[in-house]
This record gives C-alpha cells, sequence and structure tokens, in this order.
C-alpha cells in the first residue's frame, strides 16, 4: 500500500537563494497557495465581470460566498463588521480554495501543512491584537478582566482568559490542520484498501466494492469538511474580532 | 534565480527537473541535513520559513485584489441590484397611484358627465312638454271657439226654423179658422191664439 504520508512531503519546486539563512524557495506548498490565490482571483474576475442586474451562475455564486461571508461579519461584530470583511474574506475564500484544490486527485493540499495553518492562526490572532490596540489602547486588557466576577477569584480567571487567548491560534492551527490532514490520510488509506482488496480474488472485490463505497462517500464528507473548514475558520476570526471592536460591551 | 520546469506525477510529488547552476547542489546537501525523514512531513522545520513567507505574500496579496478589486464589484452589483428593485418598485408604486388617481378622476369625469347628460335630457324632456302643453292649449282654444261658433250657428238656426214654424203655424191656423168658420181671422188674434197654445 502507497504510503498515506507521501502526499504531505514538501518538493522544491523553484530555488531561491536564501535570505538570512532562512531557505525561501517556491516548494509545492508554497506554489499550491498561489495557485489557490490565482483561482480565487480568477473566479471573482469571472464572477464580477459583468456584474449583472440579473446574475449568471458563476456571479450568482460570487455573490453567494460575498453575502455569506458578509452577513457573518455583520451579524457577529455588528455594524463595524464590514471594515473587517474584506480580511476575514480573505480568509475565507483562500482557506477555501486551499482545501478545494487539494481536493483534486494529485494537487497538494497546502492547508494539510502545519506551517500554513500555524501562520493563518498567528495573523488572524495578530490582527485581533493591533485592531484591540488600535480601537482600545491599554483598554485591551481589560479583555482578560471580565466585570461582574468576585476580587478574589479575578486572578484565576485572568489567568485562564490569558491562557483561553493564548491558545486561540493554537486551536485554529490545529483544527484546520488536523482536519485536512485526517481526511486526506482516511481517503488513501480507503482508496489502498480497495486496491489491495481487489488483488485477492473474488470475496477481496466484495470487500473492495465495500470499501470503494465508503471512499466515495468519505469523498463527498471532505468536500463539506473542505467548505466547513473555511467557513469555521472564518467564523471564528469574526468571534475573535468581536471580542477587541466591542470591548465595552463585556 | 535558479530555472526549473515542473511537472506533476501521480502521489501528488512534483518532480522537478534538476537546474544546471552549482549553488543547487549545494543547496540539496544542506537541504538533505535539514530535511531529514523524521516521522511526519509536516514537522520539517527547514521547510517553514518558505511556507509562511510565501503564504504572508500570497496572503497580502490576494488581500489587496479583493479588498480594492473585486469585493467593491461584487457588493456594488449587490447594491445596485438592491437599489434597482427598490427604483422598480417605488415607479410602480407610483405609477399604480397614478393609475388609481387617473382612475378616479375618469369616475368623477364620467358621473359629471352623465349628471349633465341627465340634466340635458330632463330639460330637453320639460321644454318638450311645455311646448306641447302650449300647443295642445292653443288647439284646445282654437276648438273651443270654433265650437262655439258652431254652437252660435245652431242656435241661429233654430231660431229662425222656430220663427218660420210659427209664422207656419200662424197661416195654418188662419188657413183653417177660414175654411171652418168662412171667416179669415185677422192676423193679431191668430197670434194671441198661437202664444196662449205655445205657453
Amino acid at each position: 500500500m502507497a504510503d498515506p504520508m507521501h502526499q504531505f512531503e514538501i518538493q522544491q519546486v523553484l530555488e531561491l537563494p536564501a535570505v538570512a539563512g532562512f531557505d525561501l524557495s517556491i516548494t509545492n506548498s508554497a506554489l499550491w497557495m498561489i495557485i489557490a490565490a490565482a483561482s480565487v482571483t480568477l473566479f471573482f474576475a469571472a464572477a464580477s465581470a459583468k456584474a449583472a442586474v440579473v446574475p449568471g451562475r458563476l456571479q450568482s455564486v460570487g455573490e453567494m460566498l460575498y453575502e455569506l461571508i458578509h452577513n457573518l461579519t455583520d451579524s457577529i461584530i455588528g455594524h463595524e463588521g464590514k471594515r473587517y470583511f474584506p480580511f476575514v474574506f480573505t480568509l475565507f475564500a483562500f482557506i477555501l480554495a486551499m482545501n478545494l484544490l487539494g481536493m483534486v486527485p494529485y494537487f497538494f493540499t497546502s492547508t494539510s501543512q502545519l506551517a500554513v495553518t500555524a501562520t493563518l492562526g498567528v495573523l488572524v490572532i495578530a490582527v485581533v491584537i493591533a485592531v484591540g490596540f488600535a480601537r482600545n489602547g491599554l483598554g485591551f486588557f481589560k479583555l482578560f478582566v471580565p466585570s461582574g466576577v468576585p476580587f478574589f477569584v479575578l486572578p484565576l480567571v485572568v489567568v485562564i482568559e490569558v491562557i483561553s487567548f493564548l491558545v486561540r491560534p493554537v486551536t485554529l492551527a490545529l483544527r484546520l490542520f488536523g482536519n485536512m490532514v485526517g481526511g486526506h490520510v482516511v481517503l488513501k488509506v480507503f482508496g489502498g484498501f480497495v486496491v489491495s482488496l481487489g488483488a485477492l480474488g473474488a470475496l477481496g472485490i466484495v470487500g473492495a466494492l465495500v470499501t470503494l463505497t465508503g471512499t466515495v462517500a468519505i469523498t463527498a464528507l471532505e468536500f463539506m469538511v473542505a467548505f466547513l473548514q473555511a467557513f469555521v475558520f472564518a467564523v471564528l476570526a469574526c468571534v475573535y474580532l468581536n471580542d477587541v471592536v466591542n470591548l465595552h460591551s463585556h | 534565480m535558479a530555472q526549473t520546469t515542473t511537472e506533476l506525477e501521480p502521489g501528488g510529488a512534483i518532480v522537478e527537473t534538476p537546474p544546471t547552476t552549482l549553488s543547487h547542489d549545494l543547496h540539496e546537501s544542506t537541504e538533505a541535513a535539514e530535511h531529514g525523514t523524521s516521522g511526519l512531513p509536516q514537522f520539517e522545520f527547514g521547510y517553514w520559513p518558505g511556507q509562511i513567507f510565501w503564504l504572508l505574500i500570497v496572503f497580502a496579496i490576494l488581500y489587496v485584489i479583493l479588498s480594492k478589486l473585486f469585493l467593491p464589484r461584487v457588493g456594488g452589483a449587490i447594491e445596485a441590484r438592491a437599489a434597482k428593485i427598490e427604483g422598480d418598485l417605488a415607479d410602480a408604486r407610483a405609477a399604480r397611484d397614478e393609475a388609481e388617481r387617473q382612475s378616479a378622476e375618469a369616475a368623477a369625469e364620467l358621473a359629471q358627465a352623465r349628471g349633465r347628460a341627465q340634466k340635458t335630457a330632463a330639460d330637453a324632456k320639460a321644454a318638450a312638454k311645455a311646448e306641447a302643453d302650449t300647443r295642445n292649449a292653443a288647439e284646445e282654444a282654437k276648438l273651443h271657439e270654433r265650437l262655439a261658433v258652431a254652437e252660435a250657428g245652431i242656435q241661429a238656426g233654430r231660431e229662425k226654423a222656430m220663427a218660420n214654424v210659427r209664422s207656419l203655424a200662424a197661416e195654418t191656423a188662419e188657413a183653417i179658422v177660414e175654411k171652418l168658420s168662412g171667416q179669415a181671422p185677422t192676423r193679431a188674434e191668430v197670434d194671441a191664439a198661437i202664444a196662449r197654445n205655445a205657453a
């Protein structure tokens, strides 16, 4: 059976000179990020080319995605949400594109790389912290001091709040990473079963058919996961942004 | 920068045809040390800086493209549609109001015209009736007059006839008396006798 981890191996595509000792060469991971971003760009170029009053199919899908995230920022962050809409939308579209491209056989899934998901998680938290300080100054630290807590448990609560805040990028990164890796490994293993069972004769072929059905079902599930994880990432980015945008209401 | 060509191979691996530069071989050797196969490919930290670097760059470019170009366009189309629908609805509402106003106006005009027509008809009827009445009255008066003339004529005729009858009776009586008595009475005696009998 093929090694299910082989699909995650990083290969160098375009070698670039190291900068300050760091290897910044374009790998297959970076290449598929670029392809994902190019796909998003091409898709929206096509979807918004006509900007017709009666939208065509492409434009409808583009507007559906737009309104999906727009409603998200609007309902979670509120009126201020539209300032952060482009950021959340870029996150969503980029992750969705990387996830969906990964569903195509022989394509590489950039979001199965912890380096990628961790960077995205840290990016979200960095933006949250920047927005928090920009809007509230030092009042940002009130985020860790919930009101209405008795003073003798306050230190404990503050410690818990700080830890839960620091854990956010980790959970963001691991959730996306785990979902993508898990799904792809399961698909690979099941696909491998189909082949190896099929080689075992008549009974094996029956088993292979059962496994094949499972593989098809998991493939459908993985498409849903690809969309859902991008959506969850966007939702959590909105929730974390809302914490610092509407700090006073805590 | 080293020129490379890539091609996809089953299994998702991207195979690199080695570039013909010296630095590559040097790099390859350090890479082999760095990216040794130790469990999950995701934990080969030597590849992390490149991925992080390109992710941030690609993300930033995509953010600029989407936020400056495509999102305003898509949002603009959605807003334009909402505005168009709103405008069309307002137009339709205005047109409906206008139609209703015109219909009310037309109904009022119709009622007015009907009233006018009815009044005209009533007037004409009254005028005709009055004319007929006067003509009738004139005709009647004329008839009355003729009737009176005729009646007078008849009366005159009768009186004349009566007078003739009296003189005839007087002559007859005179003749009868003469025959019977052989003596002709005077006209005055006869007249007196007739007047006595006629009374």
